[in-house]
């Protein structure tokens, strides 16, 4: 394994740290990768020799590291490789910026250089081309109201809700009756409700939603999916 | 049209249930209000006007509704209010406290393009229960000026007024921004639209397509039954289609869910909550009257303080009101020239005075009770009394809002039946109205007095009264289910109701709502009260008897001319004589024909003419029935004397006999003014007949059932000792 143009996938993570260290503070010293990696300093040590050795770094112990040309091409490459996944997760796939990161570095690291480099081929044109303007508006569309927890198996109906628990609704039922009228009311998709008690005798329910609170039948609460909140 | 151009400006008042519209409508209009109903629906239609400077302003209180769908018929009336009122402007009344769900009405009234204030209202409340509220940010966001009130203190309605007048004199007035629902379904909006713009009818013209667009789309039932927009289901059908399978929501609430998304938004930005107080308050009081033990008790508690209030408090006034109404026929007696036109003045006092004055001494207890019911209802209480009380009605197929007017019939049918207005099911409103006048009202009281001690020990009779009470109820719950059952059937509408927070009622709100429901019973009622009167006099006095059996007039002038006896002998030994005379008159009369052809049906249940007549006058109104028996027995005065009537009674008739009168009585035709308000607040007189019809069949069938099973066993012949 000691192809030249192939390097670790964290050798990789070690030439963009040092990449964007030397970018905002015009020079990298082995203490501020470590702490910018979360690894103690011999294991960077290590790694700096391992980039040395590939002609990308200049490395000496005890003076500041530096990229040689080679060496910054490829940490450019891979720094616009993981803006170009970031990118594509967190605009398209409409991801919030902490899970787009990882998720951009898990993919690096997961599938080969083949393979990376056709992807972010792809990525670049969906976010960018002119003729993929309508994909994007769909995307952007459909994306957001995919729900982000799929694990339904956590949902319960409304009437199963233990009383002083508050829950969101995930789901209202097609075969509810008068869905409308329940919607008029505020009981849709994502909002917040606490049930609060039974009525006497009969199957009516005290679920407060917004300001103030609903009564509505058990028989009728079935049909309300809600996720119970921690 | 130009503003300038026209006589008045016109206003509509648009909020949610509980928002406190009211209060500001009486804050704008003070006492100027006309309330009327919309037509064919019991839905009240209020009306104000006021002037701003030189501005007369015509604002209409729309009735609370939480959208502008067309599920109820207080939407259907908002909806057409606004669409073809010719309405310049719309105050949209927020409650503060609750921004979220009250502006879910706010996006929809936008789509209306008509010029519109946000009348944040009960700001107080919101600081107090640590809301901070960027009212600019709601402004621009909604294309709207915000007026900041307190409707309870009068707080902030100069600046409403001022807001007014410059909204009516400014030639461009500001139009609401339209909400954006996304890309998808603003494409279908844009869409439909245009198929829309060529097929609105001119009447319409003033509303923008878009709205109809809108309303297609939300597969609104009204809109979608207009005859000109049928060529636009089927592409509206696919529009909802494509939006579902792309975003994956329901499409019955697909557009509430957009809606409810732009104003979290919005209230994200512009609501701040520091702490939330006020609504733990709520909130306690809450886990106690609603609490599943305690609910129940609590309520009958407040219903039996309510009664208490009613009945023990308006019986002072009912009193001065009786012997106002005995002055007024004592003058007019006095006044009225001696023996000249007597048809007249019997017709005036007895017809008239008497009749209307019957129903009047009501009144009192009519305002005490909406007076109790306004408060209760400001409280909030009201809606919570019917989630306590819904598991019980459910069982006779009726919700929760049907306990109260029912219990109400306790006192009277007629306020009874107009406390129906608050129950928002058609169905269950008829049902509840139909079967309420077998609740033993107060009328039926004198009656039950009379009878029971003539024919019971005095250890029977508290438990022969509960008796007549609890078949009043168990008829009346029994009839409910028949009627769900038959008549009304169908699947039981979605009860969904909203309870709001507790709140103190203001005095002046709880007087205007009390004098409207006076107001019309006074009205209505009345009119029809007094044709019944004088009907009734009519067939009590004619044909008129003039040869007796004996020649009583001729005898009262001897005694009257008996100079040997003392002014008190004479007058003891008229009475009778006098008694007489009238009880054959009486016979006579259309009112005793009648009697006697009735009685021959109600034979079979044990009554003979005397009873049956006298049901006749039971009809004008129940206690007459006692008046009118008085009469067929020869006393003059049968309340007066009613140890005398009672003796005589006694004579005539076996206890199964006097229990079926009573039975009789309670479940037969309801009085004219209950039939009056029935026929009213039903608003069909095939509803009113079927009551009618359906009444004198479960008394008739019930009391023969009762009479012959009990002369086969052979129960009640005897005085129970």
């Amino acid at each position: 394994m000691s192809d030249n143009d192939l390097i670790s996938s964290s050798l990789e993570d070690y030439l963009e740290a040092i990449a964007e260290i030397i970018e905002r503070n015009g020079h990298a010293h082995t203490k501020d990768i470590a702490d910018r990696l979360h690894v103690k300093m011999p294991s960077v040590t290590n790694a700096l020799q391992a980039l040395s050795v590939r002609g990308l770094i200049n490395y000496q112990s005890h003076s500041p590291v530096v990229l040689t040309s080679l060496g910054a091409e490829k940490a450019a490459v891979i720094r616009h490789r993981h803006a170009v996944l970031k990118r594509f997760f967190s605009e398209i796939l409409k991801l919030d910026s902490e899970t787009a990161d990882s998720a951009a570095c898990r993919i690096e690291h997961l599938i080969g250089e083949t393979v990376l480099s056709r992807f972010v081929v792809l990525a670049e044109a969906i976010g960018e081309r002119d003729d993929c303007r309508e994909l994007r508006r769909y995307l952007e569309e459909t994306m957001p109201k995919i729900a982000t927890s799929d694990d339904s198996s956590e949902w319960i109906s409304l009437d199963k809700l233990p009383k002083g628990k508050s829950a969101v609704v995930m789901r209202v039922g097609e075969n509810l009756r008068g869905v409308k009228k329940f919607a008029d009311l505020g009981l849709v998709t994502g909002t917040l409700l606490e049930f609060e008690g039974r009525a006497p005798l009969g199957d009516l329910m005290r679920v407060k939603v917004m300001g103030s609170s609903l009564s509505l039948r058990a028989s009728d609460a079935r049909y309300i999916l809600v996720k119970v909140m921690s | 049209m130009d503003a300038a151009m026209k006589t008045t400006f016109r206003i509509a008042l648009a909020g949610n249930p509980n928002c406190g519209k009211t209060t500001i409508f009486n804050q704008l209009t003070g006492t100027r209000q006309h309330v009327g109903n919309y037509p064919g629906v019991t839905v009240e239609r209020k009306t104000g006007g006021f002037r701003i400077h030189d501005l007369a302003v015509e604002v209409i209180d729309l009735p609370g509704v939480y959208s502008l769908s067309s599920t109820s018929p207080e939407e259907r009336v908002a909806f057409r209010e606004l669409v073809d009122g010719g309405i310049d402007l719309i105050l949209n009344v927020i409650d503060s406290g609750n921004a979220q769900r009250n502006l879910y009405l706010t996006t929809q009234l936008a789509e209306l393009d008509l010029p519109m204030v946000l009348v944040f209202n009960m700001i107080d409340d919101a600081k107090e229960r640590g809301l901070e509220i960027d009212f600019e940010k709601f402004s621009a966001f909604f294309g709207a000026p915000v007026v900041q009130t307190v409707g309870s203190a009068g707080n902030g309605m100069d600046d409403l007024r001022e807001m007014i007048y410059r909204i009516a004199n400014d030639p461009a007035p500001r139009r609401p921004v339209k909400p954006k629902y996304g890309p998808k379904t603003d494409q279908a909006i844009r869409a439909l639209t245009e198929a829309v713009e060529p097929l609105l009818r001119p009447e319409n013209r003033r509303i923008p397509a878009r709205y109809f667009a809108i309303k297609l789309l939300e597969n609104d039932p009204e809109i979608c039954n207009r005859a000109e927009f049928a060529s636009l289901l089927q592409p509206a059908e696919e529009w909802r289609g494509k939006i579902t399978t792309r975003n994956g929501i329901n499409s019955e609430t697909l557009m509430a869910d957009y809606r409810y998304g732009v104003i979290a938004g919005a209230c994200r930005e512009a609501i701040q909550i520091s702490h939330d107080r006020r609504r733990q308050l709520s909130d306690v009081i809450d886990r106690v009257v609603t609490n599943r033990f305690l609910g129940l008790p609590i309520f009958l508690v407040m219903m039996y303080l309510m009664f208490l209030f009613t009945f023990v408090l308006g019986e002072y006034p009912m009193m001065w009101l009786e012997t106002l109404f005995e002055g007024l026929a004592d003058l007019v007696n006095a006044l009225w020239p001696t023996g000249q036109a007597e048809f007249f003045r019997r017709l005036v006092i007895e017809g008239i005075i008497g009749g209307v004055g019957g129903v009047l001494i009501f009144l009192p207890n009519i305002l005490l009770l909406f007076m109790a019911i306004a408060f209760l209802e400001g409280t909030g209480y009201m809606a919570r009394a019917a989630f306590v009380m819904d598991g019980f009605m459910h069982l006779f197929g009726l919700h929760g809002k049907s306990f109260i007017p029912m219990l109400l019939g306790f006192g009277c049918s007629v306020p009874a039946v107009m406390a129906t207005r608050t129950i928002e099911s058609e169905r269950d409103r008829l049902t509840t109205i139909l079967v309420i006048p077998f609740m033993s009202c107060g009328a039926r009281l004198p009656i039950y007095a009379m009878i029971i001690p003539a024919f019971f020990a005095l250890r029977y009779q508290a438990a022969v009264m509960f008796i007549m009470y609890f078949i009043g109820v168990v008829v009346a719950l029994g009839c409910a289910l028949l009627l769900k059952s038959t008549l009304f059937k169908g699947d039981g509408e979605v009860f969904v109701m909203e309870l709001p927070p507790y709140r103190m009622p203001t005095f002046q709100s709880i007087l205007i709502q009390m004098w409207e429901r006076a107001v019309m019973y006074l009205q209505k009622a009345g009119t029809l009260i007094l044709t019944a009167s004088v009907i009734l006099f009519v067939i009590n006095t004619f044909p008129v008897r003039t040869s007796f059996t004996q020649d009583y007039p001729a005898q009262i002038a001897a005694i009257e001319h008996d100079q040997t006896l003392s002014e008190e002998e004479r007058s003891r030994e008229i009475a009778p004589l006098r008694g007489a005379m009238r009880a054959e008159l009486l016979e006579y009369s259309l009112a005793g024909r009648i009697g006697k052809v009735l009685a021959i049906p109600l034979q079979a249940v044990g009554f003979d003419w005397r009873v049956s007549s006298a049901l006749i006058g039971a009809t004008a109104a129940k206690e007459l029935f006692v008046a009118q028996l008085g009469v067929l027995f020869s006393i003059e005065d049968a309340e007066a004397s009613a140890s005398t009537l009672q003796q005589q009674l006694r004579r005539s008739y076996t206890p199964l006999q006097a229990f079926c009168i009573m039975l009789f009585c309670l479940l037969t035709i309801p009085c004219i003014a209950t039939i009056a308000v029935v026929r009213r607040e039903t608003g069909s007189w095939a509803l009113t007949g079927l009551q009618i019809v359906g009444f004198t069949v479960v008394a008739y069938t019930l009391t023969f059932v009762v009479f012959q099973v009990g002369r086969l066993l052979g129960i009640g012949v005897e005085f129970l000792q």
